[in-house]
């Protein structure tokens, strides 16, 4: 399996402290910084991974997809090395893809409140009005992070519009990305020289114009040979 | 017919072959779906024999919503038809189960996090099931995923919000899970598997064209 189908879904969600390792059974949700980018991967706020996330020399990644929480002014920003995906028109830092653009999940309330009566929201339902075409391309050897950031806080406490003081808001961000891998690495890499956009069909539409030429070659050098002997 | 759309839906609330419904105790453990011993299950693991090639399309399972992680109400509550807690005032952050589904093929996980280490799987909140307008999908299963002739596959359930629901079994549409697969079988497994030899996406189409291809080149 060459070509994967890969997700990554992250939410302020942990048992122990402000983070935990993968998962764990009725994890609760933790406050935030305001207006700092945390790593969806090691940003030691919720569910966390063991390292950053990065692309070894036979591997090629490409992200289809990202979406966050629409609460709270989420947003999510790809950061490829050092370099931030998302920038103003004047080349400055932004925050990225508002989860009101790219909800988490589709279908979402923009707004949501605890009360006495329970959850309340305010009946929106968001559709994303971004899809990421192009694709971002994290090539062989590259380090890549996701990073979420809110503008207002998600603890009640400071953020008094959320409701019940002492209630914390659960938010998250998700990535769906394609690992190539091994031949298929070297065949990504072929197509971005080339100039064609990196997808499955245009990886399969490579290797059988590899085949297709090798067959080509073969029969050639069969007639060639058959030729030689006469 | 060899060529034959299937569906496989779970539910965590029937007993079928199994003889057990799931309880909350079950959540943090991956489940499988078709021999895991809770919910609906079949007699045996789901496998492609010689003559056979699976492909699966789409994968979804039950939803969930993020939302306040004290939930004051004096009473249960739910947030867009999913529980928020199982007591009074004891939400986490969670409505639903917070579940995730993984494909497995013989002994390997498919769905891996960026440091190589096999997770969960995809979101119910990405890939919801049933799918509403309070929850639609930001993920589809593309390319699709190969079961290769002999390999024996399975879809794990894992879900982590037990304190949502009460002590005892869950009850229907609590925790389900759904899958959209195509068999491929006899012929159309051998075609299937040189689509694969060649580059090509197996689908029924590109298995309808390279039939095409072989009759038009014996001059038929």
């Amino acid at each position: 399996m060459s070509m994967r189908s890969q997700v990554y879904e992250w939410a302020n969600l942990s048992t122990t402290g402000n983070f935990m390792l993968r998962r764990g059974l009725n994890a609760t949700a933790v406050a935030v910084p305001v207006d700092r980018e945390i790593s969806v991967f090691t940003g030691q706020y919720g569910n966390n991974i063991t390292k950053p996330a990065e692309t070894t020399a036979t591997q090629f990644v490409v992200i289809e997809d990202l979406a966050a929480s629409a609460y709270v002014g989420g947003a999510v920003q790809v950061v490829i090395n050092t370099t931030s995906y998302f920038q103003n028109p004047d080349v400055t830092q932004q925050a990225g893809v508002p989860g009101t653009a790219s909800p988490y999940p589709r279908g979402s309330s923009d707004s949501v409140t605890s009360s006495a009566t329970g959850i309340v929201d305010n009946g929106v339902q968001l559709l994303n009005a971004f899809e990421l075409t192009p694709d971002v391309y994290v090539l062989p050897g590259q380090v890549w992070d996701m990073r979420y950031s809110q503008r207002l806080s998600n603890d009640s406490t400071t953020n008094t519009a959320l409701g019940v003081i002492g209630s914390t808001l659960a938010v998250a961000a998700f990535v769906k990305y394609t690992l190539y891998d091994g031949p298929d690495a070297l065949i990504a890499n072929k197509l971005l020289e080339l100039g064609v956009t990196v997808n499955p069909n245009n990886v399969d539409w490579y290797k059988r114009t590899l085949i297709e030429q090798q067959s080509a070659a073969a029969s050639a050098a069969a007639a060639a040979a058959a030729g030689g002997a006469q | 017919m060899s060529m034959r759309s299937q569906v496989y839906e779970w539910d965590a609330s029937r007993t079928n072959v199994s003889g057990t419904e799931m309880t909350n105790a079950q959540f943090g453990s991956a489940l499988s779906i078709f021999v895991g011993g809770f919910g609906n299950n079949i007699t045996k693991p789901a496998e492609t024999t010689a003559t056979q090639f699976c492909v699966i399309e789409d994968i979804a399972v039950t939803p969930s919503a993020f939302v306040f992680n004290s939930n004051i109400a004096t009473t249960l509550s739910t947030y867009r038809g999913l529980p928020t807690c199982n007591a009074a005032g004891t939400s986490s952050g969670i409505a639903g189960p917070r579940a995730y589904v993984q494909i497995r093929i013989n002994t390997t996980d498919y769905f891996l996090d960026p440091d190589n280490v096999g997770n969960d799987g995809v979101p119910g909140t990405a890939s919801p099931y049933p799918r509403s307008v309070n929850f639609q999908p930001c993920f589809n299963l593309y390319p699709d995923v190969y079961v290769l002739p002999g390999q024996t596959w399975d879809v794990r359930v894992t879900a982590y919000q037990s304190n949502n629901y009460a002590a005892g079994d869950l009850v229907a549409g609590n925790l389900q899970c759904f899958v959209k697969y195509t068999l491929y079988d006899g012929p159309d497994a051998l075609i299937a598997n040189k689509l694969l030899e060649m580059g090509i996406s197996v689908n029924p189409g590109n298995v309808d064209w390279y039939k095409r291809t072989l009759i038009q080149s014996q001059g038929m």
